[in-house]
C-alpha cells in the first residue's frame, strides 16, 4: 500500500513537474529551407537543462545533461535534436501506432561525440580515430561492472562537423562516374566520325575526278582538319579529371544534429530496432530508416538544401537509377536505392495504407536481409497480409520492381 | 421399358430445340457502343420497358438452332414502326436494349450489321466496269444463284443462307467478292432471279457477309458450350476491361475474341493465363539438377526471377498455342487470352487490366521520343559525315545524348547475377 501510494505521488509529481522550454532551433521553413525558429520543447524534466521525459541530451562522453546556460553552439544542437527527436517519437506512436517505440525507455543522445563505439566498453578508448561528421545509433550494452563501464540503453549519437578534404574521403560518386562514361562515348564518337570522314575523302578522292586546287585527302590541310576536332577531344578527355578536381569542392562537412532528416533517420533506426537489430550498416536498415525519416519530414528528400552545415548531396527518392548489384555491398549501404524503392511501393499500394505496410515490413526482414531476395520476398509477403487486392498489388509491385532492374 | 425410354427422350428433344434464346449481357461493362444520344431519340417515342417487351416477344419462341438477325431486326422494326409510325431510330432502341443488358455488344454488333446490310442501298451498275465471272463455269453457277430463295434461304438464315450459296459457287469455281458482283448482274440480267433477290445477294455481298462467320445462331452456340463448360462463378460480375476498342480494330476485345476464336480456342487460350496466374502466385520454385539417380543440387530462384519466369513460361505457350492443331498456325495475341480468362470465368474482372499490362515487358509502349530517337539517329549519323568541321561534333553530341537517354534501357546489357 505503501508502495502504491509513493509510486502514485512519484508519477504524479513527475507529469507535474514535465514543462515545456522554448528554445531557438534549426527547422524546415514550408519551401523546405532551413531556418533559426524559436520552438517549444516539451516534456523537459529539468529546470536547467535537456533532459526531458524521453531523451537526455549531453555532450560528448558526460552524462550530465546540456544546460540551457550551456555556449550557444551546444545549447542550438541540442535544442534541434531534442525538438526533432520529439517529433519522430510522435510521429511512432500517433501515426504508426508503435507500441515499442511508446516503451522504449528514455534514450540519452550525444552531441560533439567523437569516441568510437565499442559493444564492450560503450566508448572505445580515447586513442582511437576520433569520428566526425555522421551519426549513428547504438545498441543498449550490458557494460562490464568489472572495468566500471555501467550498462547503458539504446542512444544516438551525433558526431562534430569537421572540413575533410574530398580527396581522402571513399567517396562513391555516381553522378561522375555516369558523366565520365559519356564523355567516353562522345570520344569514341568523334573518333569514329573522324575516321568516317577521312575514309569518304579518300573514296571521293579517287573515284571523282577533283577540281584544281582543291585539297586532297593527304595534303595538310585535310589531314590538319581530320585529326584536330580528334586531338582537341582527346585532350578535354584527359584533362577532365584534373579539371573537374579543381573545379569541384574540395571539402567536406556534415553538422548532423542540425540536420533534421538525418535526426529523424537516426531516431527511425531506435523505433525500428525491435527487429533491424542495431548491429551493422547495410542497404535493408538504412533504406527503411531512411523511408520514415522521409516520412517524418514528409519530403522524398533528405538533408538537401542546408549547405551551411551539410556539403553532402543528400538523399532523394525519386532519383531514376537502376538496380545494380553493388547495392547489395555494405560500401554501397548509404546510396538511396532502397530508399526510392520502398518509397514507391509506397505509391503502389496506396499512401494511407503505405506507412503501416512498410512498419509492417521490418518484421520481414533482417538487417542481414538482401535487396533483390529477401526484401522483395518481405514486400510481397507483406502485400499477402496487407494489400486490399493482394494479387493486383503484388503484380504492380513486380512490374515497378522489374522496371527498377531488379 | 426401352420403349417407354425412347418415348420419353423423343418426347424431351422438342422441347430441348425449344430452348429459351437469350442474349442477355452477363459480362460486359459499359456498352462499346454506347450512344446516349441515340438512346435518347429512341425513348422519345417509347418507354424502356416498351422497347423491352417488343424485343422480348421477337425472341419469344424462337427455336435457338434458327435464332436469325434478320429476322429479330424485322420482327422488331416492324412492331415498333406500328406502335409508332414516326419512328426512325431503330439503331438507339438496340442500343437502349444494350444499355438495359437484354443484349451484350456481340449480340448487339450482330443485329446493328445485320441491319445495315438490310438498308444498303443498291445502286445502277454499269456492265463495262464489272468484272465478269469465269465464262465456262457461268451457266452453273447461274444455276446455283437462281436456287438461292428456294434452296438456300428456305430453311436458313439470310447470312447463312447467302454465306452457303457462295460456297457452293465457290465450289464451281474460285470466284472473287468482285467476280460476285458481275455474277449477280448477269443473272439479274437474264431473269435469273428476280430483281428482289438480286438486291438481297447484291446487299450482302456489299456488306461482306461471306467474310463474317459470326451469326446470331452461331454466337448463341459458342456462348452456351462455353457456359456450359466453363460455369459463370460470378453471374454478377462486369467488366470495362473488355469491352474497351482493340488497337487499329473498330471492335471491343471481347468481341474480337467472339468472332475471331471458336469456344474450344477460348478455353484452351484461357487455361494458358490460369497457369501464368498460378506460377505468379507460386511462393516457391526450384530448378532441381539431376545425376544418374541422384539429385545434384537444387536452385531456388529469387522472386523476381520467379516473375520473369512466368512471364518466359506465357510467352512459351503462347507461341505453343499458334503451333497447336486447333489454332492452325494462328498466333493469338496477349489480349485475347486475358479476355478468354475472364469470359470463361478464371480470372476476375478486377485482375484484367493489371494481367493485361504484363504485355508491357515483352512489349514496351514507345514514347514520342523513343520513336523520334529512330530517325534522329538516321539523320545525325548521315550528318556526322556531312557537317563540316567546326560544327560536325553537334551530331555527334547528339548520338550520345540520345544512347545515354532514350537507348538507355534497350542497350543494358544481361545481368550475369540472375538466371532469368
Amino acid at each position: 500500500m505503501k508502495t502504491s501510494i509513493l509510486l502514485f505521488i512519484g508519477l504524479f509529481s513527475f507529469q507535474a513537474f514535465a514543462k515545456d522550454v522554448t528554445m531557438e532551433a534549426l527547422v524546415r521553413s514550408n519551401n523546405g529551407y532551413p531556418e533559426n525558429e524559436n520552438v517549444v520543447l516539451t516534456n523537459i524534466v529539468s529546470e536547467d537543462s535537456f533532459d526531458g521525459e524521453f531523451f537526455k541530451i549531453v555532450k560528448g562522453k558526460s552524462e550530465d545533461a546540456v544546460k540551457f546556460t550551456d555556449d550557444k553552439h551546444v545549447t542550438f544542437r541540442a535544442a534541434t535534436t531534442y525538438y526533432h527527436l520529439m517529433k519522430a517519437r510522435s510521429y511512432f506512436i500517433e501515426k504508426v501506432k508503435s507500441e515499442y517505440v511508446s516503451n522504449i525507455p528514455k534514450m540519452t543522445i550525444r552531441i560533439e561525440h567523437t569516441n568510437q563505439f565499442s559493444e564492450l566498453g560503450h566508448f572505445a578508448h580515447d586513442n582511437l580515430e576520433p569520428q566526425h561528421n555522421n551519426a549513428l545509433t547504438i545498441p543498449a550494452g550490458k557494460g562490464f561492472e568489472s572495468r566500471g563501464v555501467k550498462p547503458w540503453n539504446m542512444e544516438i549519437w551525433f558526431r562534430p562537423s569537421k572540413r575533410v578534404n574530398i580527396k581522402d574521403l571513399r567517396v562513391n560518386n555516381m553522378a561522375q562516374q555516369e558523366f565520365q562514361v559519356l564523355l567516353g562515348q562522345f570520344r569514341d564518337q568523334i573518333h569514329m566520325q573522324s575516321l568516317n570522314r577521312f575514309l569518304s575523302n579518300v573514296i571521293v578522292a579517287y573515284t571523282k575526278e577533283q577540281q584544281a586546287g582543291a585539297p586532297g585527302p593527304f595534303s595538310q590541310e585535310s589531314l590538319i582538319r581530320t585529326v584536330g576536332s580528334s586531338l582537341i577531344l582527346e585532350a578535354g578527355y584527359l584533362l577532365m579529371d584534373p579539371l573537374t578536381k579543381a573545379l569541384s569542392r574540395k571539402w567536406y562537412w556534415l553538422d548532423t544534429a542540425l540536420i533534421p532528416e538525418i535526426i529523424y533517420h537516426e531516431y527511425a533506426h531506435a523505433a525500428l530496432s525491435d527487429h533491424l537489430v542495431l548491429s551493422h550498416s547495410t542497404a535493408i536498415i538504412e533504406g527503411m530508416a531512411d523511408f520514415f525519416a522521409g516520412q517524418i519530414a514528409d519530403s522524398p528528400k533528405l538533408a538537401t538544401k542546408i549547405k551551411k552545415y551539410n556539403t553532402y548531396n543528400g538523399k532523394n527518392a525519386k532519383r531514376k537509377q537502376e538496380y545494380m548489384i553493388q547495392f547489395e555491398m555494405q560500401d554501397y549501404a548509404n546510396t538511396d536505392f532502397v530508399f526510392g524503392m520502398l518509397w514507391e511501393m509506397k505509391n503502389i499500394v496506396g499512401k494511407d495504407k503505405g506507412l503501416d505496410f512498410m512498419y509492417e515490413l521490418r518484421k520481414k526482414v533482417t538487417t542481414n536481409s538482401g535487396i533483390r531476395n529477401e526484401l522483395v520476398e518481405g514486400i510481397l509477403s507483406t502485400c499477402d497480409d496487407m494489400c486490399d487486392m493482394p494479387f493486383n498489388d503484388k503484380l504492380r509491385i513486380l512490374k515497378a520492381l522489374n522496371l527498377k532492374g531488379l | 421399358m426401352r420403349f417407354t425410354l425412347l418415348g420419353l427422350l423423343l418426347f424431351a428433344l422438342p422441347a430441348i430445340a425449344q430452348e429459351t434464346v437469350s442474349f442477355q449481357n452477363d459480362r460486359e461493362g459499359q456498352s462499346f457502343y454506347y450512344n446516349a444520344n441515340k438512346i435518347n431519340r429512341a425513348l422519345r417515342d417509347f418507354k424502356g420497358e416498351e422497347i423491352v417487351e417488343i424485343y422480348q416477344n421477337s425472341i419469344k419462341g424462337v427455336d435457338s438452332s434458327k435464332v436469325c438477325a434478320y429476322d429479330i431486326n424485322k420482327s422488331m422494326s416492324d412492331a415498333l414502326i406500328k406502335k409508332s409510325p414516326r419512328f426512325d431510330e431503330y439503331e438507339g432502341a438496340l442500343l437502349f436494349l444494350r444499355h438495359w443488358n437484354q443484349l451484350d455488344d456481340v449480340s448487339l454488333k450482330i443485329l446493328l450489321d445485320a441491319r445495315k446490310v438490310s438498308k444498303t442501298t443498291i445502286e445502277a451498275k454499269d456492265p463495262q466496269n464489272l468484272r465478269k465471272p469465269d465464262r465456262t463455269k457461268l451457266p452453273d453457277m447461274l444455276k446455283v444463284v437462281a436456287t438461292f430463295k428456294e434452296k438456300f434461304l428456305k430453311n436458313a438464315c439470310y447470312d447463312d443462307a447467302y454465306r452457303n450459296m457462295v460456297g457452293e459457287i465457290r465450289k464451281i469455281s474460285d470466284t472473287t467478292e468482285a467476280q460476285l458482283e458481275g455474277l449477280f448482274v448477269e443473272a439479274s440480267n437474264k431473269k435469273v432471279i428476280t430483281a428482289d433477290v438480286y438486291n438481297m445477294l447484291e446487299r450482302a455481298r456489299a456488306g461482306e457477309v461471306s467474310a463474317n462467320f459470326l451469326t446470331l445462331k452461331s454466337y448463341h452456340q459458342k456462348l452456351k458450350s462455353l457456359r456450359l463448360h466453363k460455369p459463370l462463378r460470378d453471374a454478377t460480375e462486369r467488366s470495362e476491361f473488355v469491352t474497351q476498342k482493340v488497337s487499329k480494330l473498330k471492335v471491343s476485345h471481347r468481341i474480337k475474341l467472339m468472332e475471331q476464336y471458336s469456344d474450344l480456342q477460348i478455353m484452351m487460350m484461357a487455361d494458358v493465363v490460369k497457369r501464368l496466374r498460378t506460377r505468379l502466385e507460386a511462393k516457391k520454385v526450384t530448378i532441381t539438377i539431376f545425376g544418374e539417380e541422384e539429385e545434384i543440387e537444387t536452385i531456388t530462384l529469387e522472386p523476381m526471377e520467379r516473375f520473369r519466369l512466368a512471364i518466359k513460361l506465357l510467352r512459351k505457350e503462347m507461341k505453343l498455342l499458334s503451333l497447336n492443331t486447333y489454332f492452325n498456325g494462328r498466333s493469338p495475341d496477349y489480349m485475347d487470352l486475358i479476355t478468354a480468362s475472364y469470359e470463361t470465368s478464371l480470372i476476375p474482372a478486377v485482375e484484367l487490366k493489371e494481367l493485361g499490362g504484363l504485355q508491357e515487358i515483352w512489349n514496351p509502349t514507345k514514347t514520342f521520343w523513343e520513336k523520334a530517337s529512330v530517325w534522329i539517329r538516321t539523320f545525325s549519323s548521315v550528318a556526322t559525315i556531312a557537317i563540316p568541321a567546326p560544327y560536325g561534333f553537334i551530331p555527334a553530341l547528339v548520338l550520345v545524348v540520345i544512347e545515354a537517354t532514350v537507348g538507355k534501357g534497350a542497350d543494358t546489357q544481361p545481368d550475369d547475377t540472375v538466371l532469368f
